[in-house]
């Protein structure tokens, strides 16, 4: 009895070398990973979810993992969310990739996680608790590169419009922050106006039509994305000139760009953050509990779509749906590897 | 003067008075043919406020308690299902615009037999009920974005002289509810529930039978503004409805309709429509950071129940 319960332990043993030195991922077959997601009530957040579930599910099918499953909490709330991953650890859970609430009321939560030998990926909407990996996209560069584009169509400068987020999150301080210093390197730029649309295309529309009739003339739109398309929306009502309006990545924004460059020629570009970032994210869980050595905190790039690949991006995002791009095991170890 | 003192003691007139105030400073600031184009766009998009708040205001008015949370799911479920049932296809107008009706009459019903039935408090009722219409909105189309109808999106957004064609329509629905309200059977019952439940219904009213039809009509309205807001911004989203929660309930009370129930009026909903959109527009045109414009906006508003809710004092 004893004898045999050895053998086996030295087989498993020798099987699981064997595993490793074929490929990194046997070791991970019982591991479970769980989603911690704070809000699933626009197209992006969809999209997000609907990237895990496509990805995740492969990753159990071919036994990559035990489990990786989704959890949203019904309310946008930190306390809710702090109880669901305080549940996830009871669970039994060994790794938990977060989209938070915010970035640092959970960092209670997290670091019972992270004591309780759980491994905490956040991503989007990081945490600042150091125990936990981070992939954060470079926000505000993606203000900033908004300003220098128009500086390069825009020769002489001119008025600009910018569309803020929703008030009081990070990533909107961030993005302004980039867009205000584009602008003060860019002297021949002026913020004339500044309202928040809360990354939703009805209220960017509402909000751009209240203030549109007391600006000069508008030759830019700086945004955050989710916006662009109510912007064009509120300057064709206002039967104004339709400045460059900078892009997101959702399906009517690109459309839209698509029907106006066809008819007129019209060019700009869009930067947004993919929601596909979700499988990168799972990916990173599953390299540290493979062992693996991964910086504590990475960062993606930001989806960038010109006037050349508009097509090509379009044709590939889901009619009503968000511009995406999902990373495979080979682009995560290629996003660690270069971070 | 007598008419100024009597038209001070009318609920409604300090909506108007601060719609009026905050159209002046844009102006002011702008000049007249800003003055004139924002007031436009406040017509077009206070027509929404209003939509949703009428419901609400009989709600409220029914007494305390009585107030429905479950309006922006309502806007979402009914918006999504008709534009994906459309698709685009003009033909299918009608039954499209009849599937968001009968959203609405089921979210009503659902939320009246929630609250009688189960005894469950109305705000508890509608909102946890709203979780299942917003999770239903999900399931049935995953927050993918569906084109209305283009003829739709032609006439959420035509105007006649600068005036919104919607918002003509809305105003001849408006008249017809304050005959409702104050001029038939149902109306007064309304008032008098919202006044006194228990006197209501020694005199007979029956009272649940009232209450129904309140819920059912909020729901109703909620349901057809989801539809036109869909059409006039461009399909529907998970989100839609987010902004228009809060905007009810504070364009109801701000247009002098009593908290506590049992007063309403109409008159006050477009003024404070008019006030809540021009506000903002008055805000972000004096370039205030988003900060101060929410202090601003609070404060404002505060001042504006406190004053009006003196005169309602009886």
């Amino acid at each position: 009895m004893k004898l045999s319960t050895l053998g086996l332990l030295c087989l498993s043993a020798a099987v699981g070398t064997l595993a490793t030195s074929v490929t990194a991922v046997a070791d991970t077959s019982d591991k479970k990973i769980a989603l911690s997601n704070n809000y699933a009530g626009n197209s992006w957040r969809q999209a997000m979810l609907t990237s895990w579930e496509k990805n995740a599910s492969a990753a159990v099918a071919d036994g990559t993992v035990a489990a990786a499953d989704a959890f949203t909490t019904a309310e946008n709330q930190v306390t809710e969310q702090a109880a669901q991953i305080q549940n996830l650890i009871l669970q039994g859970y060994d790794a938990i990739v977060i989209n938070a609430a915010s970035p640092e009321a959970l960092n209670g939560a997290v670091k019972e996680a992270c004591d309780a030998g759980v491994v905490v990926v956040s991503f989007d909407g990081i945490v600042t608790e150091p125990c936990a990996y981070r992939i954060a996209v470079d926000f505000h560069n993606m203000g900033k590169v908004q300003v220098e584009y128009l500086a390069s169509r825009l020769a002489d400068g001119g008025d600009l419009l910018e569309i803020r987020g929703l008030a009081g999150v990070f990533v909107d301080d961030e993005i302004s922050g980039g867009i205000h210093e584009g602008v003060a390197e860019n002297a021949q730029f002026k913020i004339q106006g500044s309202v928040h649309g809360d990354w939703a295309q009805d209220v960017s529309q509402r909000a751009v039509a209240g203030i549109l009739p007391s600006l000069p003339e508008i030759k830019g739109v700086v945004t955050q994305g989710g916006d662009g398309y109510g912007a064009a929306q509120a300057f064709k009502a206002a039967g104004r000139p339709t400045p460059i309006i900078v892009m997101g990545n959702r399906h009517d924004e690109l459309t839209w760009w698509k029907e106006q460059k066809d008819a007129n020629g019209y060019e700009t570009m869009s930067v947004s953050i993919a929601p596909g970032v979700s499988t990168l994210a799972f990916w990173v869980a599953q390299q540290v509990l493979d062992g693996a050595t991964v910086p504590q905190d990475l960062s993606v790039p930001f989806l960038t779509i010109s006037q050349d690949t508009l097509e090509e991006n379009l044709a590939n995002t889901q009619v009503g749906g968000v511009a995406n791009v999902e990373y495979s095991l080979e682009d995560s170890l290629a996003v660690i590897s270069d971070n | 003067m007598t008419w100024v003192s009597q038209l001070v003691q009318k609920p409604w007139v300090w909506a108007w008075f601060g719609a009026v105030s905050m159209w002046v400073i844009i102006t002011g600031v702008s000049g007249f043919g800003a003055g004139g184009q924002v007031m436009s766009a406040a017509a077009s998009f206070g027509t929404f406020f209003v939509i949703v708040a009428i419901g609400q205001m009989f709600v409220i008015t029914l007494g305390p308690g009585n107030v429905d949370l479950s309006i922006p799911a309502c806007m979402t479920l009914s918006a999504t299902l008709a534009m994906k049932f459309m698709n685009g296809d003009p033909g299918l107008l009608v039954p499209g615009f009849l599937i968001s009706l009968g959203v609405g009459l089921a979210i009503g019903t659902t939320n009246f037999l929630l609250i009688l039935f189960l005894r469950i408090p109305p705000i508890i009722a509608t909102l946890s009920a709203s979780f299942l219409y917003q999770s239903t909105a999900i399931w049935s189309n995953r927050g993918l974005r569906v084109k209305p109808p283009e003829v739709l999106g032609d006439f959420a957004v035509a105007k006649v002289a600068g005036v919104p064609i919607l918002t003509l329509v809305v105003l001849v629905v408006t008249v017809g509810m304050a005959f409702l309200l104050h001029r038939t059977r149902f109306g007064l019952s309304v008032l008098a529930v919202g006044q006194n439940e228990k006197a209501a219904k020694l005199a007979g009213i029956r009272v649940e039978r009232v209450r129904f039809l309140t819920y059912l009509m909020c729901a109703v309205f909620a349901s057809v503004c989801g539809f036109f807001l869909a059409g006039f911004s461009g399909g529907a989203a998970l989100n839609m409805g987010e902004q228009y929660l809060l905007m009810s309930i504070a364009v109801v009370v701000i247009g002098g309709t009593s908290v506590a129930g049992g007063y309403a009026n109409l008159t006050g909903l477009w003024g404070a429509s008019l006030f809540m959109f021009l506000l903002v527009s008055m805000l972000n045109t004096l370039g205030l950071s988003a900060g101060y414009r929410l202090i601003v906006t609070g404060a404002i508003i505060v001042a504006v129940i406190v004053v009006s809710g003196r005169k309602l004092a009886r």
